[in-house]
């Protein structure tokens, strides 16, 4: 049962928090890629419809709707995708949420909200996958921070709290796995036509234009084929970095 | 294979998971028996093949006592959880 990167035929890929945005252009990658891919989210989307009902993905497409800051539903997820296709080979922290607001006036709810999904449920979710690595000796972790945990902007404290955490959590977990052969990346994106860039005015996307040398705001898919190349399995002595992906903004 | 004769089921497979584990660890030289330490002069396992360990006899038994919280120091006292119950879902695998 156990595939490894390397050995030419489809990985085993998860995605958390793939049924939309920046996580629905990640999972269409892995699908386009030829890889199996499960994804979660609390809920499902018109983009998971479809995949779960497109031939071409029959049998590489799994989704399971769970809260993976749920930690009973988290571990449900990875159980299921170990039940359904064995040993994991790829994992893509994906799952996030911002909440903005200047700090003095946030409130602890909406700290507990960040805090809980973006960093305490990628470490509880990649604890039960490095596990499964361990066992078979292999794997690729990314881990999806933010330019705003590199430089901070104004009303994103929190979030870009999480996002420097997640960069710290790479490195120490790249040092811990380094001699198993897997690799730990971040990937800090700059800013996207999301839904996570909504939460910023039109005067304010303008202005990110303006000093982005590229010209212009991300897609998905310039995300996306950042953690293919680091997931490629020639790739295993490029471990512990943060890749940062963002038209040049903060070069 | 003949130290595990005298041994049960469950305690064979834990014997064989190991060394599976220490031959990959380029550590087949060792052997391994009941009243192994698990650490230091026995088996010298570290932290991460421990790691290791812990996670291959999840998937084998469903359950382990490193995953629940439990330190064993030599090789019989990680059969023991599974044969005394604390292992109670765990069967041998087929």
């Amino acid at each position: 049962m156990t595939t490894s990167i390397g050995s030419g035929s489809p990985r085993t890929v998860i995605v958390t928090g793939g049924s939309r945005g920046l996580g629905a252009g990640i999972v269409q990658s892995f699908l386009d890629s030829g890889d199996r891919v499960a994804t979660c989210s609390r809920s499902e989307t018109q983009a998971v419809k479809e995949w779960e009902t497109n031939p071409d993905y029959a049998g590489r497409f799994l989704f399971r709707a769970a809260d993976i800051a749920d930690r009973e539903q988290s571990t449900q997820f990875v159980q299921a995708v170990i039940d359904e296709w064995g040993a994991i080979d790829v994992l893509v922290n994906n799952a996030g949420v911002a909440r903005d607001g200047i700090l003095a006036l946030f409130t602890d709810e909406d700290s507990d909200t960040v805090i809980d999904l973006n960093l305490k449920a990628t470490i509880h979710l990649t604890r039960q996958v490095v596990r499964n690595m361990l066992a078979h000796r292999s794997g690729r972790i990314v881990n999806i921070s933010s330019i705003v945990g590199l430089t901070g902007y104004r009303g994103l404290t929190v979030y870009g709290a999480t996002k420097a955490a997640l960069d710290g959590f790479t490195r120490a977990l790249a040092r811990e796995l380094g001699s198993r052969k897997i690799t730990v990346n971040s990937v800090a994106p700059g800013y996207l036509k999301t839904e996570m860039s909504h939460g910023l005015d039109e005067a304010q996307l303008d202005q990110i234009v303006r000093r982005t040398p590229a010209g212009r705001l991300g897609d998905p898919d310039d995300i996306a084929r950042a953690i293919q190349f680091l997931v490629d399995e020639r790739n295993d002595w490029l471990t512990g970095q943060v890749l940062v992906v963002d038209g040049g903004l903060t070069c | 294979m003949e130290a595990h004769t005298k041994m049960n089921d469950v305690q064979s497979t834990i014997v064989t998971v190991i060394e599976q584990l220490l031959e990959r660890s380029n550590k087949s030289d060792i052997q391994v028996s009941l009243d192994s330490p698990i650490h230091g002069d026995g088996l010298g396992l570290d932290s991460l093949e421990t790691a290791e360990l812990s996670a291959i006899l999840e998937d084998e038994f469903g359950t382990d006592p490193f995953g629940a919280g439990l330190m064993p120091e030599t090789v019989a006292e990680i059969a023991d959880y599974y044969i005394e119950g604390d292992g109670s879902n765990a069967s041998v695998p087929a």
